[in-house]
């Protein structure tokens, strides 16, 4: 029944959206005014289980604040407290709607594109990506676990752990429009600034966000909800924080099968920096037209210069 | 209404967590940035409770606990985690730990918890 549990958080309007921009069929304001409909029509789920009386505002928000700090979707956290019952959460869903039709009925109503237009836009992004139609069924469900395995480019479980749990983190607190691009394996690579954070015991993890120019602000200004001139080193103090709540659920999670991880205190780099390492992950996000990397890597130490 | 410390190597935690304690009507009576000075700062300022995180350079959280419950066994400690910090939780259950908090912060849990301390 579980399964069948779609959550709030969805990828793939902005994913290929921003295709549907890059291929010049849509504008990037066509593509913000798109989303923004879709976001008045797509309602949140606590709002609908509110409005259907089925939950008091109170139980509402106090399941919004445990899922910020819990990386559990509010339908199973409201089933769990005994707000909801697993068949009502299933009925909230589909009252929700699908995200993706609303999505291209949105791009179809503002007379942008066509249906068979759109069809066609997908034929050739998956074809550009190289994936089957069973990867494609995965990313326009929106399961972000699923989304974020295919953009993966290692089946290490440790990778798609960490890299999952960040991406939700990102969506829930950062923003809600947030989406990634296809991950990569390198050896070394240039950053402008960068915050990190190693972790030991069982498994030894170093992860942390870098950045070029002032796109870590992107992160920085809504995690402390304060403003930044520059990637100075409180803004990536900020980054740090976040980075610390990503790898506190991953460690959360490893506790589960009893992998028992430790976290140091993150660091931080305000001057530009190598990163090096031995095929480490580079998982690229955007956050609002900002770039910024998700770096990883599992059982090999990072050395920056 | 508390006298608080504050003792966490992050800045922007520190802001946080005043900013959400002073909005509530605690006083916050100092900040540390590591569990040395959280040491210092506790015997000078004598605060009703500590906010301490786990995680710091020199001296990390658990050490600062066990340091200022040898010296004040009534000292009212919340320790502060980032999810998953398991054993270190157990660690300062044993010596003594009154409460945690979870990054990233809810307001409502740090009022309540702060409101039973002070029962």
């Amino acid at each position: 029944m579980k399964k069948e549990f779609v959550g709030g958080l969805y990828m793939f309007d902005q994913i290929f959206g921003n295709y549907l921009v890059a291929t010049k069929r849509i504008t990037k304001e066509q593509l913000k005014d798109v989303i923004a409909i879709e976001n008045t029509i797509r309602v949140k789920l606590g709002l609908i289980a509110v409005a259907e009386k089925l939950m008091t505002t109170e139980q509402a928000d106090e399941v919004n604040n445990l899922q910020a700090i819990m990386d559990r979707r509010f339908g199973d956290i409201a089933v769990e407290k005994g707000y909801l019952t697993e068949e009502q959460v299933i009925q909230l869903l589909k009252k929700q709607g699908n995200i993706y039709l609303i999505f291209v009925q949105t791009l179809i109503d503002k007379d942008l594109l066509t249906l068979s237009d759109i069809e066609a836009a997908l034929a050739e992004y998956q074809q550009s990506m190289g994936f089957t139609a069973t990867d494609m069924d995965d990313l326009v469900s929106g399961d972000i676990e699923r989304t974020v395995n295919l953009f993966l480019p290692t089946a290490n479980t440790m990778y798609s752990k960490l890299c999952g749990i960040a991406v939700r983190t990102l969506i829930r607190i950062i923003h809600s429009g947030a989406y990634v691009s296809k991950a990569f394996l390198v050896d070394e690579i240039y950053a402008d600034n960068l915050a990190i954070q190693h972790l030991d015991g069982d498994f030894k993890v170093v992860s942390g966000f870098a950045g070029a120019d002032d796109s870590l602000l992107s992160i920085a200004v809504p995690f402390a909800k304060e403003e930044f001139a520059s990637v100075d080193m409180d803004a990536l103090d900020a980054v740090g924080e976040f980075t610390n709540c990503i790898n506190g659920l991953f460690a959360s999670d490893l506790s589960k099968e009893n992998i028992e991880i430790d976290m140091l205190p993150p660091l931080f780099y305000d001057e530009s920096v190598t990163i090096k390492g031995n095929k480490f992950c580079v998982f690229p996000m955007s956050i609002e037209d900002n770039n910024v990397s998700f770096i990883v890597s599992v059982d090999e130490e990072l050395t920056i210069e | 209404m508390a006298n608080i410390l504050i003792v966490d190597d992050s800045r922007t935690s520190r802001k946080m967590l005043r900013s959400i304690l002073e909005t509530n009507g605690h006083v916050v009576v100092d900040e540390a940035i590591n569990g040395e000075e959280g040491v210092k700062k506790y015997q000078a300022t004598k605060p009703d409770i500590v906010t301490m995180d786990i995680t710091m350079p020199i001296v990390d959280g658990v050490e600062a606990l066990k340091m200022i419950k040898a010296m004040h066994k009534d000292a009212k400690v919340i320790m502060v985690t980032a999810a998953g910090q398991k054993s270190k939780m157990i660690e300062c259950i044993k010596e003594g730990a009154n409460e945690f908090l979870t990054k990233p912060f809810d307001q409502h849990e740090i009022i309540e918890v702060i409101a039973k301390l002070m029962e």
